[in-house]
């Protein structure tokens, strides 16, 4: 299995836990991963509320280099995920757009055809490498654990571009979770906005939304909580503790990437999964295994 | 046809009765081809007759029958029992959220339309556009900007599920912005584009873009890529709110360096704020996850560069 990897800004910045982890566990796989250096930011749906177009051009561009490596492109962010396959979808669905951006493609002797896929970790995992085949991997089960799966919104919606799961009922992490060896949990939010979005714009309304969804699972008795995605870590990890002060009330849920649940699981050490980089201490569910 | 029996849990509240709100359940045989509202009336004429909801056309134009199902708001004529008894095992129907309740599966929807007048949702007519005719038509092209926005038909299933309504009660909501765009794009309206002027105050950056609104729209008006066309209107227009920096500023560490610079771009936004977050900044430094505000560029940054440039060039032409 080998993949153009674009890990995003994010787990190169302010998430470098997440960039080490998945290195960690793609090794463990024998995923080999290309990644693309030269690649641009996605935009993260916030370009394309200057310029639309510069959004779509910049991302075929991204496109078109895995295209030359002849491979799919991985993620491990959901709002990279999301953007990119909704321009993706833009361009399968207007073939006029098409031309246009590969006429911007031309100026950098680029050009996109729209054959690759773009997959995230999550669901490279559960479709390409496959759920049973990850069970027989399981070194370190994650016995007695309950986790609360963080799904947010770019895996998920809109479902036209995304064509993955229900966006309605999805069980893609309930599944993952449950390979491991640990117990998903039900609560309500797992599938809401972490708030990230609007964290530097409205700052009290971000919180509110993160603090809302991790008390909500706390309440119903969860270890840690998941998230496949970098930026939901953000509101969900590193501003918990003012998160949990906007709602007043006493909230201490480690947050996981998807990559660090997985690599505990099967066997990774555990110093280089980056738990020390967390800002709510793991220590509590690590301590248990 | 085939029968199945299938639990249905459902919101009830008599306020005349009822402290609170509780759930009760009914049994009803449905078949491949009842929808939800089929089976509320089901339950109406044969298990209880108290039971409160309302609705009209039963063929989704009138949008009256909006409700939660399985947590999510629809309307009830569009919504197949079955479906939704296959994927949830039973089918939960509570009234609509960011409202309040009035009785059972009614709420009381004032606010919604508090909201949508906040936007002057019709057109302000432009006499120096008229045409010699008595109709002034659209082209298929104008339409083509405007047309499924005008395709609303306020059910407020959009307002219901909206996730940044439920925390910050001045945010206008899906179906406003969605109004405000239809009429802003639209050529004959004499106050057009104008219209986002008033759009910050009305909490025009406070939609997280989650995309409940163009899921649960069940007329596919995609309020959310409305308001992200406002938010590139009202850039234009030479916005210059927290939001509005917020685009530029993440825009300018992708044309200058290529990837996003989380440091740069918390800064330009929050700007004094930022003083707030000392112990937190502090805390992701002896972490070792502070950003670094200084960043190389990307291998093949010129390749970007051209793209902005060819990006803007088109959109000065």
């Amino acid at each position: 299995m080998k993949y153009a990897y674009y890990p995003g800004c994010v787990a190169k910045s302010s998430a470098p836990e997440l960039y080490d982890s998945t290195a960690q566990l793609a090794q463990k796989l024998g995923i080999e991963f290309v990644e693309l250096t030269a690649a641009s930011c996605c935009g993260a749906g916030v370009v394309s509320e200057g310029d639309e177009f510069l959004n779509v051009v910049l991302n075929a561009r991204t496109f078109a280099m895995a295209e030359k490596m002849g491979l799919d492109i991985l993620t491990i962010c959901s709002t990279c995920q999301g953007v990119m396959r909704q321009v993706r979808w833009q361009l399968d669905n207007d073939s006029s757009l098409v031309v246009k951006t590969n006429e911007a493609l031309s100026k950098i002797n680029m050009r996109y055809e729209g054959k690759m896929k773009i997959k995230h970790l999550l669901w490279v995992l559960v479709e390409d490498y496959g759920l049973s085949k990850l069970e027989q991997q399981v070194v370190k089960p994650l016995k007695g654990l309950k986790v609360a799966p963080f799904y947010g919104c770019y895996l998920l919606r809109p479902a036209e571009a995304l064509q993955f799961e229900s966006r309605e009922k999805p069980t893609s992490l309930e599944q993952l979770i449950t390979v491991l060896g640990a117990d998903p949990i039900r609560y309500e939010g797992e599938t809401k906005c972490c708030g990230f979005p609007i964290l530097f714009v409205q700052r009290g309304t971000a919180l509110e939304m993160a603090a809302t969804y991790l008390n909500n699972a706390q309440k119903e008795g969860a270890d840690f909580m998941v998230t496949p995605c970098p930026l939901c870590h953000i509101s969900l990890d590193t501003y918990q503790k003012k998160a949990s002060k906007q709602i007043k009330v006493n909230i201490n849920l480690p947050v996981m990437h998807l990559s660090q649940m997985v690599g505990l699981a099967l066997g990774v050490e555990r110093k280089k999964l980056g738990f020390s980089r967390h800002m709510v201490s793991t220590a509590t569910v690590l301590r248990g295994l | 046809m085939k029968t199945q029996e299938t639990v249905f849990r459902i919101l009830r509240f008599n306020p005349e009765k009822d402290e609170k709100p509780h759930y009760k359940t009914f049994d009803v045989k449905i078949d491949n081809r009842m929808t939800v509202l089929d089976a509320l009336e089901n339950i109406k004429h044969e298990q209880d007759g108290s039971l409160t909801f309302r609705r009209s056309c039963r063929s989704g134009i009138c949008g009256s029958c909006a409700m939660k199902i399985n947590r999510l708001a629809k309307l009830a004529c569009k919504t197949r029992a079955k479906e939704e008894a296959d994927m949830h095992g039973e089918v939960l129907v509570e009234p609509m959220e960011n409202m309040p309740l009035i009785r059972d599966l009614v709420t009381d929807m004032a606010e919604f339309w508090r909201e949508i007048n906040r936007g002057t949702p019709w057109l302000v007519w432009d006499e120096t556009v008229a045409s010699s005719s008595n109709e002034n038509l659209l082209t298929s092209e104008q339409q083509q900007v405007s047309g499924k926005l005008a395709d609303c038909i306020m059910c407020g299933a959009c307002f219901s599920d909206c996730v940044s309504r439920v925390f910050d009660k001045n945010f206008t909501g899906p179906a406003s912005l969605a109004k405000i765009h239809r009429f802003a794009v639209d050529p004959r309206d004499k106050v057009g584009v104008k219209r986002v002027s008033r759009l910050v105050e009305m909490g025009l950056w406070s939609c997280t873009h989650c995309y409940f609104c163009w899921s649960q729209c069940p007329r596919d008006v995609r309020p959310v890529a409305a308001i992200s066309e406002l938010r590139v209107l009202s850039f234009k227009a030479g916005d210059k709110s927290q939001g509005a920096r917020h685009v530029n500023a993440f825009t300018d560490s992708v044309s200058g360096t290529g990837m996003l610079n989380e440091a740069t771009l918390y800064l330009k936004t929050m700007r004094w704020n930022v003083f707030r977050d000392f112990n937190l900044i502090l805390r992701m430094t002896t972490k070792r996850k502070a950003p670094s505000p200084f960043a190389r560029p990307i291998p093949k940054i010129d390749e970007v560069r051209t793209i902005f440039q060819v990006a803007q060039g088109r959109k000065k032409r």
